[in-house]
């Protein structure tokens, strides 16, 4: 009863994560071998007759994002805040903006109530990598501030919960097979080995 | 080979691959849990650090690299090796990393002098820099790895990812002879896919 159950979920999870598994493979080897390139060339346009919230000078995180937000719609830019500077000396606002397949530089000048937003297209490789890396660990008081990057989290989350529930169900799902147990476990140590011993190696090699 | 054969070594390959990477597949997925909730661990990442400044004879080599890895020999570091954008005139500044620590570097090449100051990362932090330790620095196209050890991770990582598609590959496969469980298979696979393509595709 038991096997039956833990192999249709297996079978079931594992269908239902295997997109997700193939985009955090697949975007390893371009994390690990690829370059940064010119790719498209980016485009600006001007925004102007801005509605510009005020408090920029004064507020800081969660709270001033929160109102950067209100800028986003008046330039036609949806996407992750992913941090904000405030240039005091000309009063100039700057925050990228970026979601897979696209980002965006976005530079309000507050007093002219103007904005100047540059945009660029990610190919492939690059949308897939920044969907891996989201929402990772930066700038974590903001991270969040768009609607997709929290329903992303929630299915990365949900990949990892069920990429582990999927590893123990897959072992037992081994060990039930008689035939196979003596070439499993010299597999299942051969991969420990290799693991400790490259672990041991980078933190303590020479 | 025929179809059974086939069908055989797919289930096979499956499991001896997923029984291999297991640790692989364990950390990955618990140090990606720690990378998008680093909330819950704060107080975890306990860096100590510490100061020195020691002598060091002259730098031998022709390259930035050469006498990079010379002070490192001098100074018993390893890892992988960084620089300032500049140099400072009559100095060799550089960082060293790896996942339990780094150190920041200056070799003053007049006074034959070099300052240290070293990170000791805590076990955890050392644990989920594993997760991004491939020396890439994919914004700077003229860098490359410059410790083995990194080399030999980032083929690790790449042998995960590469193993991690097979598996799938083949599970797709499984799933398929499997006649009882193709439609139920087929929408949960549709809603996975339908899923991730909306992100992929920046709708959202």
């Amino acid at each position: 009863m038991l096997y039956r159950w833990l192999r249709d979920l297996h079978l079931y999870f594992g269908l239902f994560i295997s997109p997700f598994i193939l985009l955090f493979a697949a975007s390893v080897f371009y994390l690990n071998h690829g370059k940064l390139s010119a790719g498209t060339e980016p485009t600006t346009d001007v925004y102007r007759n801005l509605t510009v919230p005020d408090g920029f000078d004064r507020l800081k995180g969660r709270e001033a994002v929160d109102r950067a937000k209100a800028i986003l719609p008046q330039v036609d830019v949806a996407g992750e805040i992913g941090f904000l500077r405030y240039v005091p000396i000309d009063r100039h606002l700057i925050f990228p903006v970026s979601r897979a397949g696209s980002e965006a530089v976005v530079d309000v000048d507050l007093d002219a109530r103007t904005a100047n937003v540059t945009r660029r297209s990610m190919n492939l490789w690059e949308s897939l990598s920044y969907l891996h890396k989201m929402p990772g660990p930066h700038n974590v008081a903001i991270r969040g501030n768009w609607s997709g990057t929290r329903a992303w989290r929630v299915l990365a989350d949900a990949t990892i919960y069920l990429t582990l529930f999927i590893s123990v169900s897959g072992v037992y799902l081994w060990w039930a097979i008689k035939a196979e147990r003596r070439i499993g476990l010299t597999l299942l140590t051969a991969g420990a080995v290799t693991f400790f011993g490259l672990i041991f190696a980078i933190l303590h090699g020479h | 080979m025929g179809i059974k054969a086939l069908e055989v070594w797919n289930r096979r390959l499956h499991y001896y691959l997923g029984l291999y990477f297991l640790f692989f597949l364990w950390l990955f997925s618990l140090t990606g849990l720690m990378l998008n909730h680093q909330q819950w661990f704060t107080d975890l990442y306990e860096r100590r650090q510490s100061s020195y400044d020691v002598p060091i004879e002259t730098l031998v080599g022709d390259t930035q690299l050469e006498l990079t890895r010379d002070a490192m020999r001098q100074l018993s570091l390893q890892g992988e090796i960084d620089w300032p954008a500049a140099q400072p005139v009559g100095h060799l500044d550089f960082s060293v990393s790896r996942p339990n620590g780094s150190a920041q570097v200056r070799v003053d090449v007049n006074a034959k002098k070099a300052y240290v100051r070293e990170f000791e990362n805590g076990h955890l932090h050392a644990f989920q820099i594993l997760h991004t330790f491939s020396g890439s620095r994919f914004n700077q196209p003229a860098s490359r790895r410059d410790w083995v050890m990194t080399s030999i991770w980032v083929f690790a990582m790449d042998a995960l990812s590469a193993g991690l598609i097979v598996m799938v590959l083949g599970s797709y496969y499984m799933w398929w002879r499997l006649k009882k469980r193709k439609a139920l298979g087929a929408m949960v696979l549709c809603a996975g896919a339908a899923s991730c393509s909306v992100f992929l595709l920046g709708f959202l």
